[in-house]
């Protein structure tokens, strides 16, 4: 099925569908598909999917610098929903090799990229040779700057298996951190107690702070670095043109 | 087998940064050699061939690679270091190809 699948012409309908719309195909489309689950909000993601298929499998990323209140959380969310949660590490011998050569806070010197390489995307690339399909909580809200674009489905070229497919959801794309919140709270759903702490968007513990009134999430984290200028991009008025 | 890559001119007039350093790693490499063609997507000119074949093939990256081959769909790149594994059957540093993938993505920061 995912071979057939036109990713650019379901982006069009999925985009007017509700998360439970779009999460609801995706998992009767894709027997095989797993959701990334940072520790954060997009807890709504698990809990959405968890309810159209209680057996749904869920990922996160331990890059082993995550917030206390952040494990805990996990856990919580393991034990709420009786989920499988695969929990994945980076490989031991690169951080060693990293930490030796550049310390424990070497992304304050120079920037994150290298160490998020090493901790999050190696073992992010690794689980997902293993599916055909994952769903992220990304959003557009979450940075002007990066993710003003993202579609609700895409072809993902950067970890598909090599002469095969992998194809991405991300079903909270259209929603605002106030529909997120609304969700979480009219539902019940449990969240990490960083929130309330003044924490928006939560990362690794180093690479995260609250922000305060006013100040965009993306100013809580990595906030020592200048935002990047995203250029990779082919500018979609003329490609439709 | 044809090989066709594609760079981008910015909006501005300027080069694309990224298409300069995947063209430097393709000549230090020695890899331009499996090139068989060049084409420029100008963004101020949606007619400019690069632009076209983007549009056609539904691809909204830069640069990119197009292997195509006898009887078969054409097949997109938009990862250097994928296409030097897959197509090239050439090996590359895991070290590079993480640096690649979070320079070229920076929407999986909060991944």
């Amino acid at each position: 099925m995912s071979q057939l699948l036109d990713t650019v012409d379901l982006d069009k309908t999925l985009q007017a569908q509700s998360p439970q719309e779009i999460l609801k195909f995706a998992i009767e489309t894709f027997g095989n598909i797993a959701i990334s689950f940072s520790g954060a909000e997009d807890v709504v993601l698990v809990d959405m999917a968890h309810k159209i298929d209680p057996d749904v499998e869920v990922f996160c990323l331990d890059t082993g610098r995550l917030h206390p209140e952040t494990y805990q959380f996990i856990e919580k969310v393991r034990n709420h929903y009786d989920l499988y949660i695969d929990i994945l590490s980076p490989d031991g011998d690169a951080v060693r090799e990293l930490v030796q050569e550049k310390g424990l806070y070497s992304f304050y010197q120079d920037n994150h990229q290298e160490c998020c390489g090493i901790r999050k995307i190696a073992p992010l690339r690794s689980k997902l040779l293993e599916v055909d399909a994952w769903v992220t909580g990304q959003r557009k809200d979450q940075s002007p700057g990066t993710r003003a674009q993202i579609p609700v489905i895409q072809d993902d070229k950067v970890f598909a298996r090599p002469n095969g497919t992998l194809t991405k959801f991300n079903p909270l794309a259209n929603w605002t951190s106030k529909q997120v919140w609304d969700y979480i709270r009219s539902n019940e759903v449990p969240y990490n107690s960083l929130h309330d702490r003044g924490f928006i968007s939560i990362g690794c513990e180093p690479c995260t702070r609250p922000v305060g009134p006013g100040q965009h999430e993306r100013e809580g984290r990595w906030w020592w670095e200048e935002a990047t200028k995203k250029e990779c991009g082919l500018h979609a008025t003329n490609i439709d043109n | 087998m044809k090989i066709t890559l594609v760079k981008k001119i910015l909006a501005d007039g300027s080069p694309c940064k990224k298409c300069g350093d995947v063209l430097n790693k393709l000549e230090s490499n020695d890899q331009m050699k499996f090139i068989d063609e060049v084409l420029v997507a100008d963004e101020r000119d949606p007619q400019s061939p690069g632009m076209k074949l983007a549009g056609e093939l539904n691809v909204n990256r830069a640069p990119f690679f197009v292997v195509e081959r006898m009887g078969e769909a054409p097949e997109v790149h938009t990862v250097y270091f994928k296409f030097v594994k897959e197509v090239l059957d050439q090996k590359t540093s895991e070290k590079e190809e993480l640096k690649e993938i979070m320079n070229d993505n920076p929407d999986l920061d909060y991944i």
